[in-house]
């Protein structure tokens, strides 16, 4: 599966190199100018963050504000650590992202492996199907998830986020990984069989072991979607399951809506594991991205 | 993103084992999608409270309400952002990907580097632009009183004049990161040859831009456009984190309404006749963007 819907025949003859000495010079000029505007729309917010997180309230609190820091303190920090409350959504979202991983990374793998290496009546209505449960509006699901939710007793508890953000992952990462699995060899699963492997041996002992880079790539991608959720985590746990995003929500946007510095600092820390993690990833992230777009 | 292998794909064997692997994802679908779906959509018809049990048939009275009261000042709140929200950040995300792809310094970097507001938590892009925004301390105030183009701080997420514009500005901020590495992989495919060619016959760089370029380009730019449509028309967590809805119902869009409708108002039947409409809409759009992906695989 090519990630873009272009014919590679054109693409395979692209490397020449083309002997073009200074034709780019005006060219050049105008995309380092167009870099440098965007460049202050997107990296403008970035820098205010960081700035706000790093100044003492004295300074942060003034108008009109100062561009330039002039002090330096640690003390949002400070706070944050010393917010019992902030500190259980922060487990709350490590255990929930972990699971949901890690339960994703299971589904994903065997449909995944399904779609890749197994051919029957109904396979690609039942991909369309997949991909098409991230297309349905998640308010509107909301409405009877909630009632199920509780009618079983699961709301306020993890197992219903873990439900939810491992559903609404699938798609893109059974994509991803059926990309991945399109690239081993059928003789190499076949081998086994032959050796007298099982179905289920030739899964476990050969495919996820050959697979694992990609893997770990499925599985931090649904940590991070898992991180980022929002209205699920809102909607379906209480205070005491809640994660970070609805809880620095209720935090800092309730009746105080003071504590900017705070906030632009746990908005700092939250975002950490998923620029760790999306720095690691990047290369597959990519590709992943525009293949499961692509196809529809 | 890989080869296809160069043999034709054989079946590995047995097609029930094939089958039976997609269990498991497919309980969770019926569960978490399809399940929900028909139980939200035969609320519509219902007279129900989120915090009671029981309800009562009322036909289509919930769509009736809903028709003479929410539903059209919250579909144009919904086109405006969808519009905007996609054209704004697609301009941006395309004007940055044609910049990203001549032979600039670092543009490997910069890359990676633009891609930062996508990949943070949409909670984020939200305080990170409620700061920006604020009325008494706010940079944006800031910035503009220091240069005298306003005289007074104005407070932009609580006048329903500003407040849309706001919103998609934040949403654009995330959005268009996405549209540039889109457009830039599809970008990497034109060939040079091609390019050279055309300057070889006195194309100047507009003239190759419209006639190569973007000839080259039109798969992926529907597909992008398309996806980013359809992901506006349903986009939750921004505005509501920005605006909730407000300032009196100016950024309200269908996402806000039915999840308000439902978890504030506990009215499960109206929110559902909401949530139909909104669901139909909606799968006009998804149809439109299937159809054109199959078409653009197919040639």
């Amino acid at each position: 599966m090519t990630a873009t819907v272009h014919a590679p025949a054109q693409t395979a003859t692209a490397p020449a190199p083309a002997p073009a000495p200074r034709r780019r010079k005006p060219g050049n000029l105008g995309a380092a100018a167009t870099v440098a505007v965007i460049g202050v729309f997107a990296f403008g917010p970035v820098y205010w963050l960081l700035v706000t997180a790093f100044t003492p309230n004295d300074d942060v609190f003034r108008f009109p504000p100062r561009l330039w820091p002039e002090h330096f303190t640690l003390e949002h920090f400070a706070n944050l650590a010393d917010n019992a409350v902030l500190g259980r959504y922060l487990v709350n979202s490590l255990i929930v992202s972990t699971l949901t991983a890690v339960l994703t990374v299971l589904v994903s793998a065997y449909t995944a492996y399904s779609f890749s290496k197994f051919r029957y009546r109904g396979r690609r209505s039942l991909m369309s199907l997949i991909l098409a449960s991230q297309m349905f509006p998640q308010a509107l699901l909301l409405i009877t998830l909630y009632l199920v939710f509780s009618a079983y007793g699961l709301l306020n508890s993890y197992l219903a986020l873990i439900l939810s953000f491992t559903t609404f992952t699938l798609p893109l990462c059974v994509w991803m990984l059926k990309g991945f699995f399109d690239t081993i060899p059928n003789e190499l699963l076949e081998a086994a069989k032959v050796d007298g492997a099982g179905q289920g041996a030739v899964i476990h002992r050969i495919l996820l072991p050959v697979s694992l880079p990609g893997l770990v790539a499925t599985g931090l991608f649904a940590f991070i979607r898992g991180w980022n959720d929002f209205i699920f985590a809102l909607t379906l746990a209480g205070p005491a399951k809640q994660t970070l995003p609805p809880g620095l929500v209720n935090t800092y946007l309730g009746e105080f809506q003071a504590a900017w510095p705070d906030l632009m600092a746990a908005s700092l820390v939250v975002s950490l594991p998923v620029v760790i993690g999306f720095v690691v990833l990047q290369r597959y992230l990519v590709a992943g991205l525009t293949s499961g777009a692509v196809k529809g | 993103m890989t080869p296809s292998p160069t043999a034709e794909r054989r079946p590995l064997s047995d097609r029930t084992f094939g089958f039976l692997l997609t269990l498991p994802a497919l309980v969770l679908f019926g569960a978490i999608v399809f399940y929900p779906l028909v139980g939200s959509l035969t609320t519509s018809l219902f007279e129900q409270s989120l915090v009671q049990p029981g309800r009562e048939f009322v036909g289509l009275d919930n769509f009736r309400a809903v028709l003479d009261d929410q539903f059209w000042p919250v579909l144009w709140n919904t086109l405006v952002f969808t519009g905007l929200g996609t054209l704004a950040p697609f301009l941006i995300g395309f004007a940055l990907a044609l910049a990203l792809n001549t032979r600039l310094p670092g543009r490997a970097l910069l890359r990676g580097a633009f891609l930062f507001p996508w990949v943070i938590p949409g909670v984020v892009v939200s305080f990170a632009w409620l700061w920006i925004f604020n009325a008494n301390y706010g940079l944006l105030n800031g910035i503009l009183v220091r240069l005298g183009l306003i005289a007074e701080p104005v407070s932009w997420l609580g006048d329903p004049d500003t407040a849309m514009y706001a919103v998609i500005v934040a949403k654009t901020w995330a959005s268009f990161p996405w549209i540039m590495v889109m457009l830039l992989a599809g970008l990497q495919t034109v060939p040079a040859v091609l390019h050279e060619a055309a300057g070889m016959d006195g194309a100047g760089v507009l003239r190759r831009f419209w006639h190569v370029t973007l000839p080259h380009l039109r798969g992926i730019i529907g597909i992008v456009v398309l996806l980013e449509i359809i992901w506006n028309f349903q986009h939750f967590d921004t505005i509501y984190v920005l605006t909730g809805g407000g300032p009196a119902g100016a950024t309200t869009t269908f996402a806000v309404a039915v999840y308000d409708t439902a978890f504030k108002g506990f009215d499960l039947g109206r929110a559902g006749a909401l949530g139909a409409l909104w669901l139909v809409l909606l799968l006009v759009l998804v149809v439109v963007y299937v159809r054109f992906a199959e078409r653009e695989e197919q040639s």
